[in-house]
């Protein structure tokens, strides 16, 4: 036996590579590089095989001839085979993956404008989905494989190195908004059941878990800056001032005394172009060559168009790496401070939209801040018309700051006395404050009691705390057996959620609810959980686990629930008959099988026997007393989480020696028990509606991606992606079979459009099906009598189509020719339909007066409709919402090194959302809502100018 | 892993039995029963405690009126785009209806919570929680007033879906699926609670104000028999007549003001003294979207923007509610009823006739509920008003009386006489519009029942009554669908049991028709 040391470096860089696993094939014995690359192993035996394999490269496997010193260098895996790939407690390679799930790295995150970490994704995965409203930092939409659930959370668990997040916005725009991407290293998306189950019952609709970057050998600093500018790109189609007099006098002649002399164009007076800029610093390096650290800043500013709207960001983030003996004790430390401070601006485009075009924005008159508004003969605001626009964004101030700061502990030891073992503990806290400050100016006509002439105006304060601590503690238990080789791993983790809210209330009113703080029962969640990987020769893989849980949300006799998942994996590739292949360089068959679980309901605790107090304003009178009052809460003593079902049978390929690769899946999932609010029987519970486990649907859906080089060489790369999703979605059960009417609509009190009906995707619409006549024109208010009884009721109402996507899919392109690098991807969806609410409650004649004259949508022209009770559930108003966006398109041009001295420098330029093509009449195609267009926030047009400087 | 047993933190938020380990407890989940019956939510307005509706659309007394008054000659609602709002006024709902729904459910929360209440003060869990002294005594008052409250839900849904779940304090809380009660059977409980519960409850006019009392419960007696012929088929007018005596008996009289019954200061202004029964409702303190303030807020016109004189902001809620024009013409076919204060049409600018329910300035208006006080003053609050809702008035007894005799129930016809021009007598301010007893028929009593009565939530069961509802022998604007009116089939007596309800519990049966 003898001792061999040597370098490992990269063959591109020649630069030292830390961090690289150096194993004695088929034994135990191994080690790591330090941060110089340098590594020393003992105790080999002559004939051994010894392997160096790293993230991101080519593993290689050296024959040992008695060597002392063993120089490496390892070339970039383009397969990324060995890359790791971060899963629920733990890491493993893209090799040894049995279950479904996607990797992104840096290099392939989307560029441009992306304030939200989410946005490096979109697009890149396939079977995520990710919708971002206009707002700046706005939240998003996301979807994996297209959520489990109908009425409880539908969005993935988001773990942040190792420490899963509060699904709650807090008071910041979204609970990613305060994360800087640039600290992003990668992302896991842990899309089916066999992956996901490892996180139990928070599993259900899938994991995307966030690795932050951290310090490495050498020092680095990075600077990257952008500006950008956004410009609106559409407007609702409405009347303009010229066209609506002569719809007036046409029309309206009665009315013709409403007309104004202005020339206003409400939607430009109420957009601008929204500048934004991004700039982050950062430094890494090994200090003291003991102490590994990488430290960052940043700045994000972002105007709206929508005006007065913004969004502010500086975050710092801190990372220390340490590690001990040799690298059996292994230290990581994350801490980020992060501060938002965002302005809200008032939704006014329905506003924008009816205000009278004839009338002015000011009025020097004007007793509300020199605002035009409508008024009586007193002067004073009318009651029952659309309020000034503009007027209600510039005297409302509505600002959250938000201070936040999360982070995690970890330790990784290497036990000296049993080498196979490792134990790890991790401990994580996520804790965000925000105070929300609302104003509504005294002399804004939408103050309390303007309308009497009183000037006060609303003030109301309200502040958020959360709190989210995490223990977990496992064991890892690291062996092979000749060829078999074992990995097993189990733990603990506890988790508790703490959250308070104080509000004010409306303080200038004298009749508001006074303040009240409620404090939130808190959540915990623990669980024992327990995996196993095992592998025979690196050819046949299977991953097993289960785990126990526990959550606070459920009784006593139904918290804990086990969550089991197997999987299994054959390279077939590196079967004899293939492994020579040049042209079939990887193929792979995985199969799994999953349950996970939901328990994040709106409504936690329905278990227990509870009373509410009643608010102040809520009162009841007894003779000359209020009494507050006491009520029962409804009770459901047996509610317990969900439960999905899901399997995944997926193929990995690769061609052409790697040129060629990507993926094939195919998945089928079954959620039972959902957690629904669903019909209690009348007079036995304390509503006629409660969460209850009744209901069952099911999804199945097709993945596949395909990655292809084009081109590979020194002056030229071509890089090309695409991916398809298509998803399939069907309620199989509901409570009694009983369709639940959803999602309210505008135009009408408590009007809704969709229902959830066995037989049908889930938010499927539910409406009139329009007639029309020989000349093609719609009949206003003539819908088939489908149940030809006669009478025109909702049982006529029929099931046209959803809101959601069958097929989706990404297309990413890149290539660097020299110094210059080129790039774009595009996103396109079919199959989605949308209810157009802004011409379904407002493109009817009826609208035009109503106490004073007001616009309306030029779509009316087309259906001459005069009465909008009689056509706002028509079919008519479904619109095909299929499209194609190029959601991003940059050039870039890296200097070289010594024209600019040291370092590297790379200019670049952009333009996001560059066009949509679509045959959707609203502004844009792309909304959330289930589909349901009620006006949104644009999505600008941004055109971006960028450098990257590190050295 | 005890960790995970977890307890509620809010002070708003407690364990059932951390809630009745204080003394006031008691009363406070009393006023949770009452409070149902003009609070949507325990937190604000906007909350609602039911589901499958509209928070304010969901309110105890609004979907009465919707269910008892819109769906007759009385009143018209403006925005039919409204989900269930066009079937209800024009008599074609499905068991789909959501107005439907909320009533039956909010009727059935009534009962779930009376019977909690009757759960929770037992006396076997008095004394293990302690509870002794005239604090005792005072929970068994409160429990005869729970009673009387379900026995009142119960009669709601006997009259409106000529069933109920039927559930008593001794179900469990949960998902059975209890049986339903039908009819006469339903009509028998319902009685029989309310003489078992008669002994145990305070006095008329004696208890606070706005807390049901003997007099509540012997109203409720005599709604049930006055209309018992429609529930069971068989008549009871003679028990109507014994316990409108007794009522008659009682104290009550009738405020000299007919519209102090509607103002917002009925619980002081001397209306006390004639409402039996207020769902009581304040702009500071009881705020929500349906009862007076809907109502209030829906008789403001536009383009009249009267919402000021009505003690709510100019342009109220946009012109909700007009009258249909046969309603309209009970005042303004006879010109003697130009002065009778009971009349509150706003008639100038207006056609009496609605040819487009949208179009606000069609039909006439009413002001008849008002959120200004009897000194001119306002209710403390715009938005929400202060205005009880009579649910139960004394004048009601008056003329049930009258109907009852007329009906031969026995009684006296000269007092029948007398009552009915006591209210005349109020309503001209002298013998002017009183009446012979040759013109006091049942014809008569219908219309005078809408003249006096109109808006208080009994026009459907008065036209049933009189068997003029259905069929078409009396055509009203939009009856049946059309301008005209058209004939509307039998069944229509009753409402369906809305879908959602019938699916949660196998064991209730659909009505005939539907």
């Amino acid at each position: 036996q003898s001792t061999v040391s040597g370098t490992v470096v990269d063959a591109t860089g020649q630069m030292p590579i830390p961090g690289v696993n150096v194993l004695v094939e088929g034994t135990t014995n191994g080690t790591t590089t330090d941060f110089d690359g340098n590594y020393t192993l003992s105790g080999v035996n002559e004939g051994a095989t010894i392997s160096f394999s790293y993230l991101g490269f080519r593993t290689q496997t050296i024959p040992f001839t008695g060597q002392s010193n063993l120089d490496v260098t390892l070339t970039e895996d383009a397969a990324e085979l060995d890359a790791v790939v971060v899963v629920g407690y733990g890491t493993t390679t893209k090799k040894d993956l049995t279950g479904s799930v996607s990797l992104v790295g840096e290099k392939d995150f989307n560029k441009g404008n992306n304030v939200t970490a989410e946005n490096l994704l979109n697009g890149r995965v396939a079977g995520l989905t990710i919708n971002t409203g206009g707002s700046p930092g706005a939240s998003s939409e996301i979807r994996i494989r297209g959520g489990a659930s109908l009425n409880a959370s539908n969005s993935p668990l988001i773990v942040i190195d190792g420490l899963p997040i509060n699904n709650v916005a807090s008071g910041g725009r979204s609970v990613l908004s305060s994360i800087n991407p640039a600290d992003i290293e990668s992302f896991s998306v842990l899309k089916d059941a066999s992956a996901a189950a490892i996180y139990g019952n928070r599993g259900a609709n899938g994991v995307i878990i966030i690795t932050t970057k951290k310090g490495k050998q050498g020092l680095k600093v990075n600077f990257d800056s952008q500006a950008s500018v956004a410009r609106l790109t559409d407007k609702i189609d409405i009347f303009n001032a010229n066209d609506y007099r002569s719809l007036i006098n046409e029309r309206f002649p009665d009315q013709t005394g409403f007309l104004g002399n202005a020339n206003t164009d409400w939607q430009d007076a109420i957009y601008q172009d929204a500048f934004s800029s991004q700039h982050n610093l950062s430094v890494s390096g090994n200090i003291a060559d003991i102490l590994p650290t990488r430290l960052s800043v940043s700045r994000a500013d972002q105007e709206g168009l929508r005006k007065t709207s913004s969004f502010e960001r500086t975050t710092t983030s801190l990372s220390l790496n340490p590690r001990f003996f040799d690298g059996a004790l292994k230290i990581d430390f994350n801490a980020n401070l992060s501060w938002e401070r965002n302005r809200f601006a008032p939704g006014v485009e329905g506003s924008a939209f009816q205000f009278n075009p004839t009338q002015p924005i000011y009025d020097p008159n004007s007793r509300y801040g020199g605002y035009y508004e409508y008024t009586n003969e007193n002067g004073l605001a009318l009651g029952n018309v659309p309020r000034n626009p503009v007027a209600q964004l510039m005297q409302t101030q509505d600002i959250a700051s938000v201070r936040r700061y999360y982070g995690n502990f970890k330790v990784d030891y290497k036990l000296p006395f049993y080498e196979p073992l490792r134990a790890v503990v991790n401990l994580g806290i996520d804790n965000s404050e925000s105070d929300r400050f609302f104003e509504i100016d005294r002399n804004s006509a939408l103050g309390t009691n303007a309308l009497e002439g009183e000037e006060l105006g609303v003030r109301s304060d309200t502040d958020f705390k959360s709190s989210n601590r995490l223990l977990d503690a496992y064991l890892v238990h690291t062996k092979a057996f000749g060829d078999f080789n074992t990995e097993i791993t189990a733990g603990y983790s506890y988790q508790i959620f703490e959250n308070e809210n104080f509000t004010t209330g409306n303080v200038r009113d004298p009749n508001a609810a006074p303040p009240e703080l409620t404090l939130d029962p808190d959540v915990v969640l623990l669980a024992y959980f327990a995996r196993g990987n095992f592998n025979y020769k690196q050819k046949y893989f299977l991953s097993a686990s289960i785990r126990r849980d526990g959550t606070s949300r459920f009784g006593e006799d139904e918290r804990f629930g086990y969550f089991p998942a197997i999987s299994g994996a054959w390279q077939l590739s590196d079967e004899d008959f293939l492994k020579d292949s040049n042209t079939v360089s990887l193929l792979k068959l995985r199969a799994g099988y999953g349950i996970t679980g939901q328990q994040d309901i709106g409504s936690a605790y329905d278990y227990l026997a509870r009373y509410g107090l009643g608010n102040t304003i809520s009162q009841y009178q007894f003779g000359d007393q209020f009494y507050t009052i006491g009520q029962p809460f409804y009770r459901n003593a047996g509610i317990k989480w969900e439960e999905i079902t899901e399997y995944n049978l997926g193929l990995d390929y690769g061609f052409l020696n790697g040129k060629l690769s990507g993926s094939l899946d195919f998945f089928r999932k079954e959620s039972d028990d959902l957690l629904s609010q669903a019909p209690v029987p009348d007079g036995v519970n304390f509503s006629n509606q409660g969460f209850q486990n009744i209901g069952k649907f099911t999804t199945q859906g097709i993945e596949f991606v395909v990655d292809y080089n084009l081109a590979s060489n020194e002056d030229f790369n071509w890089n090309v992606n695409y991916n398809v999703t298509y998803i399939d979605r069907e309620i199989d059960r509901l409570a009694f079979g009983q369709d639940i009417l959803v999602q309210g609509i505008a135009g009408g009190t408590g009007n809704t459009i969709q229902v959830q009906r066995q037989g049908f995707a889930p938010n499927s619409f539910f409406v009139y099906r329009q007639l029309y006549d020989t000349a093609g024109q719609p009949i206003e208010g003539a819908y088939v009598d489908v149940n030809g009884d006669g009478i025109l009721n909702d049982d006529d109402k029929y099931i046209a189509g959803n809101g959601r996507a069958d097929v989706t899919m990404g297309f990413q392109s890149s290539m660097n020719y020299k110094n210059w690098d080129f790039s774009f991807n595009m996103r396109a969806s079919f199959g989605n339909d949308i209810y157009n609410n802004v011409n379904s409650g407002n493109a009817q004649y009826g609208n035009v007066f109503r106490t004073v004259l007001n616009n309306v949508p030029t779509q009316v022209l087309e259906s001459d409709f005069v009465n909008t009770p009689d056509v706002i559930l028509s079919d008519y108003y479904l619109e095909d919402a299929d499209f194609l966006r190029m959601d991003n398109i940059t050039l870039g041009y890296t200097f070289d090194e010594d024209k600019i001295g040291k370092g590297s420098l790379r200019l670049w330029t952009g333009v996001q959302n560059v066009f949509v093509i679509t045959d959707y009449s609203g502004l844009d195609p792309e909304i959330t809502n289930n589909g349901v267009d009620n006006t949104i926030f644009p999505r600008g047009r941004t055109f971006l100018f960028g450098l990257n400087y590190g050295f | 892993e005890s960790d995970l047993d977890v307890t509620p933190q809010d002070d708003d938020e407690l364990l059932a039995d951390g809630f009745f380990e204080t003394e006031g407890a008691y009363k406070q989940a009393l006023a949770g029963v009452y409070a149902n019956l003009s609070l949507t939510s325990i937190n604000d307005p906007g909350g609602s405690n039911i589901a499958g509706l509209d928070a304010g659309t969901g309110q105890y007394i609004r979907g009465l009126f919707n269910l008892e008054n819109l769906s007759t000659d009385e009143v018209i609602w403006t925005y039919e785009n409204d989900p269930g709002l066009r079937g209800m006024q024009r008599n074609t709902w499905s068991s789909d209806n959501p107005l439907i729904l909320g009533v039956f459910a909010r009727a059935s929360y009534e009962i779930a919570l009376a019977n909690e209440f009757l759960r929770q003060t037992t006396s076997e869990k008095l004394s293990s929680r302690g509870v002794s002294g005239t604090l005792v005594g005072d929970i068994q008052v409160y429990r005869a007033e729970a009673r009387v409250l379900r026995a009142l839900a119960n009669y709601h849904l006997l009259d409106m879906f000529g069933k109920a779940p039927f559930v008593t304090e001794n179900d469990d809380v949960g998902f059975d699926q209890v049986p339903e009660i039908v009819g006469a059977d339903l009509f028998t409980y319902i009685e029989t609670e309310l003489t078992e519960a008669l002994p145990d409850l305070v006095a008329a006019r004696q208890n606070e104000y706005a807390r049901v009392d003997q007099g509540v419960a012997n109203m409720l007696l005599a709604k049930l028999y006055l209309n018992a012929e429609v529930y069971t088929g068989t008549a009871r007018y003679a028990d109507c007549i014994e316990v409108c005596e007794t009522l008659i008996g009682s104290g009550y009289s009738l405020t000299p003001n007919y519209l102090f019954n509607f103002m917002a200061d009925n619980n002081s202004n001397g209306a006390q003294n004639e409402i039996i029964f207020p769902i009581t409702n304040d702009g500071a303190n009881t705020q929500n979207f349906g009862g007076t303030t809907i109502i209030i807020q829906g008789e403001v016109g536009i383009p009249e923007n009267n919402g000021e004189s009505l003690g709510v902001n100019p342009g109220g809620f946009g012109g909700l509610f007009r009258v249909r024009p046969e309603f309209a013409r009970l005042f303004t076919e006879n010109p003697l009823y130009q002065s009778d204060a009971r009349n509150t049409l706003i008639t100038q600018d207006r056609p009496i006739e609605i040819d487009n329910i949208g179009n606000t300035a069609q039909g006439y208006l009413i002001t008849k509920f008002s959120n200004r006080t009897s000194t001119g003053g306002f209710g403390s609050d715009r938005t929400f008003t202060d205005t009880d809702y009579p649910l139960f008035r004394y004048a009601d007894v008056l003329l049930m009386y009258a109907e009852a005799v007329l009906r031969g129930g026995g009684g006296s016809e000269s007092l029948a006489l007398e009552y009915v021009n006591d209210l005349r007598e109020r309503a001209f301010g002298d013998t002017s519009g009183n009446i012979t007893q040759a013109q006091l028929t049942l014809d008569f009593i219908l219309d005078e029942r809408s003249r006096e009565l109109y808006w208080e939530s009994h026009r459907r069961q008065d036209l049933i009554r009189f068997g003029l509802y259905t069929g078409s022998s009396y055509l009203w604007s939009y009856k049946g669908g059309p301008q005209s009116g058209t004939a509307i089939p039998d069944f229509r007596k009753l409402f369906p049991v809305p879908n959602q309800s019938l699916s949660s519990n196998s064991n209730l049966t659909q009505n005939t028709g539907y």
